[in-house]
């Protein structure tokens, strides 16, 4: 469903002609209905790949396919469904506003609109707070706002990037709840993280990115069968990589 | 008691400013004749300075020179305003003219102030001739410069030349065709000159203003009053009388008015009725 | 291609129009307008021609700080803070984003000076009933006129202000570079007029500084076309052919400037 073939990407430092690669011939593909988690330390490349496929960034070299069609064409976003890192809406509009025009942007009609919002804002808990304008809502309510934007097309693909960070365990749980259920529907996911639990959790699979180049692909059944745990995985590829500490 | 000090020490500084308060009030102000005249911008420059609010700064030099000419009444010495400020008022009048020429208190202001207070009657009518050039719907303008050529300058050819150009423009009064008249039979200029006096009087609303058009006009009717008189007396006798007192003693009339500006009506000696304030 | 614009639009326009700031040019705009009866006593005669000035004036003035302070605060709000994101996400082209957010604005444009514009007909309409005899000249039909030409003006300006923030990285350089382009666009026949003739006030300017002001001519929008004002203000007329020409003008220009940003844009990216 999702695939990566030998992309690549480097980024200017600031104004001296030093460039940083952010991804070194990444290749890889997740399968139709597979819950993929994609592990690295801070700056290791997980954001500029998720860019890349939403065409926020486009790849120096290679490409990036979703459902067969290349992510520059931008009907491929019918089918996906995106959380960036730290979300920011524009302030004044309500969850409402926002889901209408998550919806109306994708296409849909308003009787399917108003199904997707009430259902979406009640699984995200924030159908007390649906009129009231975003800037009055709190970081963890913005993360669940933000979620309900992606799935509000009901989209095939769910790419999320750091769904988890700044909820508390009770967010925590209703997003890996929302994972679950998007997987028991036949969705694809596609997450980042580095909370190593949270993929431990809900994936099928998990790839370990270090410096810009993927250093493994796991299954975390084969995994965990063998006794690993992910940490002792993921600890063991970063020392290959010759990483002390996060970037 | 801690937290109160920043609201003790803005309590010691509020007397340390009411006090620099009353004294900057009247220092700037002494300041401010001395030296509130001097520069403006020519014409073309201010016009790309003041972007595309070419009108408004237009309106706002022309307040200003308002404001700063009636402060000079306060003025106890005379002359009352000198020339250089009359130079710097006719400058910024043609600053405020150039933003746009179509506004019609810069030749009214001119007109009415610079004729007869600060004897710049030709710059008067350069500037009334770009008035009567754009507003060119208005019939005051050409009046205007008809009545100073005839007036001041004792140019009646001109000056007729101009009555004609205003009478054709819609809304020319009917006094314009006495005035037209009046001019061809040589008619008095004080005669004339009441005539414009009172049609001007017509059409102003402020206060200030009408008073000192008023007092102009009382004058002038005065001293019409006392050229009747003259020309009695000449009719009478043959000759123009030596002082205004052989007025009085011929009987042709009870007393000699006074000069509301504070002067003394007399008569030169070639028989024209003059008074020492000269209306100013 | 035109089914997401309107959804882009709405959300830009509701986010606008919902800003604070809005209160306090409405109210500028409604102070303005008080002051305008102040100012009116102390003309000497010509009081439809000041009201009327201050009326235009206070509306284009207040036009000008919504598009430097709210429309490239838009702007700023995708481009600093990554809104952007939660726009790009759905299936929209960049281009389909610029111009969807550009009606945005041209709606909240509109919308600004139908609020100020209320304002200034009240005023005017009061002063007229005062000074009847001043407004012997007084155009409604030239007031509207002159409104309209604000309204596309700033429209114009807009344009210009996505143009500048496709290539740009902080909202803040987008508003210099569109503040020095009003500064220059009101300025340009003006200046142009005085280096081709500067005998009037006896500079000499090089013959480089003429070829520049000329290329300068061509390549800023001439915004003096746009203002009418003294031209209302005083009662004169406009002819019809000039009012077609300025805003097949207006237009031209703002298609240009738009399919400019939609380019850049497109080549864009969102680390």
């Amino acid at each position: 469903m999702i695939t990566f073939e030998n992309v690549s990407k480097r980024f200017k430092e600031g104004f001296t002609s030093r460039k940083v690669t952010a991804l070194d011939d990444l290749t890889l593909s997740v399968a139709t209905g597979e819950v993929f988690g994609f592990l690295g330390p801070n700056g290791a490349g997980k954001s500029t790949s998720i860019k890349i496929l939403i065409n926020l960034i486009f790849p120096d070299s290679g490409r990036a396919l979703i459902g067969g069609q290349d992510v520059g064409n931008k009907d491929v976003r019918r089918l996906v469904g995106f959380l960036p890192e730290n979300p920011y809406f524009y302030d004044y509009l309500t969850a409402e506003e926002l889901l209408r025009f998550g919806g109306q942007a994708s296409g849909m009609d308003s009787a399917a609109i108003k199904q997707r919002t009430d259902l979406l804002l009640t699984k995200v808990n924030l159908d007390k707070a649906r009129r009231r304008p975003l800037r009055t809502y709190s970081k963890g309510m913005v993360q669940r706002a933000g979620l309900a934007m992606a799935l509000i097309h009901d989209p095939q693909v769910v790419i999320l990037d750091e769904p988890m960070s700044g909820l508390d365990p009770l967010g925590r749980k209703m997003v890996g709840d929302i994972i679950i259920e998007l997987k028991q529907a036949g969705k694809t996911v596609f997450f980042s993280s580095h909370i190593l639990s949270d993929v431990e959790r809900f994936c099928d699979r998990a790839g370990i990115i270090v410096g810009g180049k993927l250093r493994s692909v796991e299954s975390l059944d084969t995994m965990m069968a063998s006794g690993a745990t992910l940490e002792n995985v993921f600890l063991a590829e970063v020392d290959k990589a010759g990483q002390k500490e996060v970037d | 008691m801690r937290r109160y000090y920043p609201l003790i020490i803005a309590l010691l500084f509020a007397p340390v400013y009411l006090l620099c308060l009353s004294t900057l009030g009247p220092l700037r102000k002494a300041e401010q004749q001395s030296a509130g005249y001097s520069y403006t911008l020519p014409g073309p420059i201010a016009k790309i300075a003041t972007l595309d609010y070419d009108g408004l700064a237009a309106d706002y030099l022309m307040l200003n020179i308002q404001s700063y000419y009636g402060g000079t009444f306060e003025r106890t010495e005379r002359p009352r305003v000198k020339e250089a400020e009359w130079r710097w008022m006719y400058d910024v009048l043609t600053v405020s003219s150039d933003l746009d020429p179509y506004f019609f208190d810069p030749y009214y202001f001119a007109n009415s102030f610079f004729t007869w207070d600060a004897q710049m009657v030709k710059e008067t009518n350069i500037l009334l001739a770009k008035g009567n050039h754009f507003r060119d719907w208005d019939w005051l303008p050409s009046f205007y410069m008809g009545f100073n050529e005839f007036y001041f300058l004792h140019d009646n050819a001109k000056a007729s030349e101009y009555l004609m150009q205003s009478s054709k423009k819609p809304g020319a009064t009917a006094i314009l065709a006495s005035l037209a008249t009046r001019l061809a039979y040589k008619a008095s200029r004080t005669e004339v000159a009441i005539m414009f006096l009172q049609q001007t009087i017509e059409g102003t609303k402020d206060k200030v203003e009408r008073e000192a058009l008023e007092k102009r006009l009382k004058t002038l009717q005065r001293i019409f009053f006392l050229e009747n008189a003259v020309a009695a007396y000449k009719t009478k006798l043959g000759t123009v009388p030596g002082s205004l007192k052989d007025l009085i003693d011929q009987g042709l009339v009870k007393r000699i008015p006074t000069d509301p500006y504070g002067g003394v009506f007399f008569i030169d000696k070639d028989g024209v009725v003059k008074t020492t304030s000269d209306l100013r | 291609m035109v089914k997401p614009l309107f959804p882009i639009a709405v959300i830009t326009f509701k986010e606008g129009i919902r800003n604070r700031a809005i209160y306090g040019i409405s109210i500028l705009a409604l102070f303005m307008m008080l002051i305008n009866f102040l100012i009116c006593q102390m003309v000497m005669r010509d009081v439809g021609k000041v009201a009327m000035d201050i009326a235009l004036s206070t509306v284009s003035f207040t036009g000008l700080l919504l598009v430097f302070f709210v429309g490239i605060n838009l702007m700023a709000k995708d481009l600093d803070k990554k809104t952007i994101y939660m726009v790009l996400a759905r299936p929209v082209s960049r281009a389909q984003y610029m111009v969807g957010k550009f009606f945005g604005m041209v709606a909240l444009i509109v919308a600004s000076n139908l609020i100020q514009g209320s304002f200034a007909v009240v005023s005017l309409f009061i002063l007229q009933r005062m000074y009847a005899n001043y407004f012997l000249r007084f155009s409604w039909l030239m007031f509207f006129l002159a409104l309209l030409f604000i309204v596309l003006m700033l429209i114009l300006l807009t344009a210009l202000s996505f143009l500048f923030a496709s290539f740009s990285s902080t909202s803040f350089i987008v508003l210099v570079l569109t503040i020095v382009s009003y500064i220059i666009g009101n300025s340009l026949s003006d200046v142009k007029a005085l280096v081709e003739a500067p005998q009037s006030v006896g500079i000499h300017p090089s013959p480089i500084t003429v070829k520049i002001v000329q290329a300068a001519y061509y390549l800023f929008p001439n915004l003096s076309f746009f203002d009418i004002k003294t031209q209302a203000a005083n009662g004169l007329a406009v002819s019809l052919s000039c009012v077609g020409w300025t805003m097949l003008y207006g237009f031209a220009y703002t298609a240009v400037a738009l399919s400019l940003a939609c380019f850049i844009f497109s080549k864009r990216e969102f680390p």
